[in-house]
C-alpha cells in the first residue's frame, strides 16, 4: 500500500488534511466530541500517538484502523482515551461554571423558591478522580452566604471505575490536577500533604460518593429530582442505543427545570430530541424545559 | 430625555456632522462594478480600483492571506488575490477593510471589538448561510458585516452618552441595546438606519441595520434579518461578543424569525446547531489575530 506523508493540521501551515477531517467526522459521528479545525492540531497530535504505537505510517491508513480493520472498536476507544486523557482537573471548563454560578442557579433557584424544603440536588455522572464534584461543591459553598443561604446543597458523585472513587475519597491531588486553581480556594479548600493538595473535609460533607453504571437501568430509575447534571466525557464511549437509554434516564431523573452539562464540545446531535440546546457564554447546555415536555 | 427627543437629537447631530462616516471612496464604484455578471468582470480593472487607496489596499492584501478567506499559498499583489479568491471574496475584503477605516479611533473605546464583532459576524452568516442553502451567502457576508452601523454611528455622534451605556452593558452583563435603549433613549438599530438612509444601502441590509433585534417586524426580508440575528447572537454568545458577556441563556429556536428562515431554507431543519457553534470556535483565533494585524495598517 502507498503511504501519504502525514501532513500538518495547524491552519497557518495549510489546509486541513482531508484524512484528518475524515477522522474528526467519525468521531463526532460516533463518540459526539467535535474538533473545530483550530483544534485539529489537536486531534492530529492524539492520532499521532496512536499512529506510532500501531506503526501506521499515514492518517490514511489509520482511519482504516478505526474503520474497517478488525480493531475498530478498540483502537477508538484508545483514541478516545488520547482525547480526553488529562482532561480532568479542579475548575476545568470555567465558562461551563460560571454559566452555573451566575445564570442555571438564579433560574433553579426561582423554580424552586415556593417549595416547602429549599434543597438543590447536583450530580456529577462519570465523577472519575472527584475534581468535578469538589469543584462543584466548592463553588457552592461560596454561594452559602449569598444565593443559596438557607439552602441544602446535596452533590451526587458516581463511577464505575472503583479505584478512581479510591482516589476521590482520598482527595489527594498533584499539581497537574489543580493547575487552574486560583490562590483563593487552594487556601480556603485545600491542605498541603507532602507535595500535593489535599482537599478539606469541609468541603466533601454535602458529596456522596458511590459507583454507579450508568447502563444499568434499575438503579438509573432511582437517581431522582435532580436539579443539574454534569456529565462530560463519559457518554463518547457509549454506542448510539446505550446513549440514547442513558440520555432517556437522564432525562427522567432531572426537574422540570433540570439542565444537563456535557463535555466542551460534546453534543447530544442525534442523539435526542427531548432536551433542548440552549446557549451560554463561551458554551452550551441541554435544558429540560416545557416545549420538550409538551412534545413528548 | 424622552425617546423621541434623543432620537430628533440624534438625527440633528448627525445631520450638522462635518465628516459623516462614510465608506472609503473607491469602495461605491468597486462594488457598484462587482455587481456585474461575473463574465463581463476584468480582474486588472479591479486591482486598480482597490489600488486608488493604499492603505484599503494593504488590508484587503493582509486579510486576502487569511485562511479565513480560504487561501493558504501566500498571496503577494492584489492582482493574485482577485485571481485566487475570486471577485466575491475580494469585494467581502474591501468592504470589510472599509468598515474598520470608519471606526473612530480616539472615541475613548477602543474600535476594534465592534469590528471584530461584524466580522465575526459576517463570517459566521456566511458560514451558517451555506450550511442552511440560503440562496445568497455573499449577501449575509455583507449584512452581518454591516448589521451593527449603528454602533459607528453612536461612536462618532454621542461618543460620550455612548461609553456611558456601554459601561453599562458591560457592568450589568446585559445586550447592549438594552442599555443604549436606557442611557441614549435609542438603539444602534435606530441610528444605524439612519446612517443606511444616507448610504442608500440596498432595502434588504437596511432591514438587517434596523431590525436585527426585531425579526418579527420585519416584513420583506425577514429570512436574512432572522439569518443576521441568530449568526449575532452565537458571535456575542461566544468570544466574538462586544469584548463582555452577557449574562443569560439563549434558545436560538425560540427566536421570533425562526420559523421563517426554516420555511425559506429547508436546510434549518435538521440542522446541528451544536456542532455549528463548535465549528464557530475555529473563527475566534484567526479573526482576533487577522483584526489585530489589520487594525496595525
Amino acid at each position: 500500500m502507498t503511504t501519504a506523508p502525514v501532513r500538518s493540521a495547524t491552519a497557518l501551515e495549510g489546509p486541513p488534511d482531508p484524512d484528518l477531517v475524515r477522522i474528526r467526522d467519525l468521531i463526532y459521528q460516533v463518540a459526539g466530541i467535535f474538533h473545530p479545525d483550530n483544534k485539529l492540531r489537536l486531534l492530529f497530535d492524539r492520532c499521532g500517538r496512536r499512529m506510532k504505537e500501531l506503526k501506521t505510517q499515514s492518517l490514511r491508513e489509520y482511519f482504516e484502523c478505526l474503520t474497517i480493520k478488525p480493531i475498530r472498536q478498540a483502537e477508538l476507544v484508545a483514541l478516545l482515551n488520547e482525547i480526553t486523557i488529562g482532561e480532568t482537573c479542579f475548575f476545568r471548563n470555567m465558562p461551563q461554571l460560571d454559566a452555573l454560578r451566575q445564570i442555571i442557579l438564579p433560574k433553579v433557584i426561582e423554580a424552586k423558591i415556593n417549595l416547602p424544603m429549599r434543597k438543590l440536588r447536583v450530580w456529577s455522572a462519570g465523577c472519575s478522580t472527584g475534581e468535578e464534584p469538589y469543584t462543584l461543591s466548592m463553588m457552592m459553598m461560596e454561594e452559602a452566604q449569598g444565593r443559596l443561604k438557607n439552602w441544602t446543597v446535596e452533590i451526587l458523585a458516581t463511577d464505575l471505575n472503583e479505584r478512581s472513587l479510591t482516589h476521590a475519597r482520598n482527595a489527594i491531588y498533584g499539581d497537574y490536577s489543580t493547575r487552574h486553581l486560583t490562590p483563593f480556594y487552594r487556601q480556603k479548600y485545600f491542605t498541603p500533604v507532602g507535595s500535593q493538595l489535599q482537599v478539606l473535609t469541609a468541603s466533601c460533607s454535602n458529596i456522596n460518593f458511590s459507583r454507579l453504571n450508568l447502563s444499568d437501568d434499575s438503579r438509573m430509575t432511582f437517581m431522582k429530582s435532580l436539579d443539574v447534571i454534569f456529565c462530560c466525557n463519559v457518554l463518547i464511549y457509549f454506542d448510539l442505543a446505550s446513549k440514547r437509554r442513558v440520555i432517556q434516564h437522564f432525562y427522567n431523573n432531572l426537574l422540570p427545570h433540570g439542565y444537563l452539562f456535557l463535555g466542551h464540545s460534546e453534543s447530544l446531535y442525534g442523539v435526542s430530541d427531548d432536551f433542548r440546546l440552549v446557549h451560554l457564554p463561551g458554551g452550551t447546555a441541554y435544558v429540560k424545559g416545557e416545549r420538550a415536555q409538551a412534545r413528548k | 430625555m424622552n425617546t423621541a427627543a434623543t432620537k430628533a437629537t440624534l438625527l440633528q447631530r448627525l445631520e450638522g456632522l462635518q465628516h459623516i462616516p462614510t465608506i472609503p471612496a473607491v469602495l461605491g464604484p468597486l462594488l457598484r462594478y462587482l455587481q456585474q455578471p461575473t463574465e463581463q468582470l476584468d480582474v486588472q480593472k479591479v486591482t486598480e480600483m482597490i489600488g486608488q487607496d493604499k492603505s484599503l489596499a494593504a488590508q484587503c492584501l493582509q486579510m486576502a492571506n487569511s485562511p479565513l478567506f480560504g487561501r493558504w499559498q501566500k498571496i503577494d499583489t492584489l492582482r493574485s488575490a482577485v485571481i485566487g479568491l475570486g471577485f466575491q471574496r475580494v469585494g467581502d475584503i474591501a468592504m470589510s477593510c472599509g468598515v474598520l477605516n470608519i471606526m473612530p479611533r480616539d472615541c475613548g473605546l477602543d474600535p476594534v471589538v465592534f469590528w471584530e464583532h461584524s466580522l465575526g459576524c459576517a463570517l459566521v452568516a456566511r458560514h451558517f448561510a451555506r450550511k442552511i442553502s440560503y440562496p445568497d451567502p455573499g449577501k449575509a457576508y455583507l449584512a452581518g458585516l454591516l448589521h451593527d452601523l449603528g454602533i459607528i454611528v453612536n461612536l462618532w455622534v454621542l461618543p460620550k452618552e455612548f461609553i456611558v451605556a456601554f459601561e453599562l452593558a458591560r457592568k450589568e452583563g446585559i445586550p447592549l441595546r438594552e442599555a443604549e435603549q436606557t442611557v441614549l433613549g435609542f438603539t444602534h438599530c435606530d441610528s444605524g438606519l439612519l446612517l443606511a438612509n444616507r448610504w442608500d444601502l440596498a432595502p434588504d441590509l437596511k432591514e438587517v441595520v434596523a431590525l436585527h433585534h426585531s425579526p418579527q417586524v420585519s416584513k420583506e426580508h425577514t429570512a436574512l434579518v432572522t439569518l443576521v440575528e441568530l449568526s449575532d447572537l452565537l458571535c456575542r454568545m461566544s468570544g466574538l461578543n462586544y469584548g463582555y458577556v452577557e449574562n443569560r441563556q439563549v434558545n436560538l429556536l425560540e427566536q421570533t424569525g425562526f420559523a421563517v428562515l426554516s420555511q425559506q431554507c429547508p436546510g434549518m431543519k435538521d440542522l446541528d446547531w451544536a456542532r455549528l457553534t463548535f465549528e464557530l470556535d475555529s473563527y475566534l483565533d484567526e479573526v482576533h489575530a487577522l483584526v489585530r494585524a489589520i487594525y496595525r495598517i
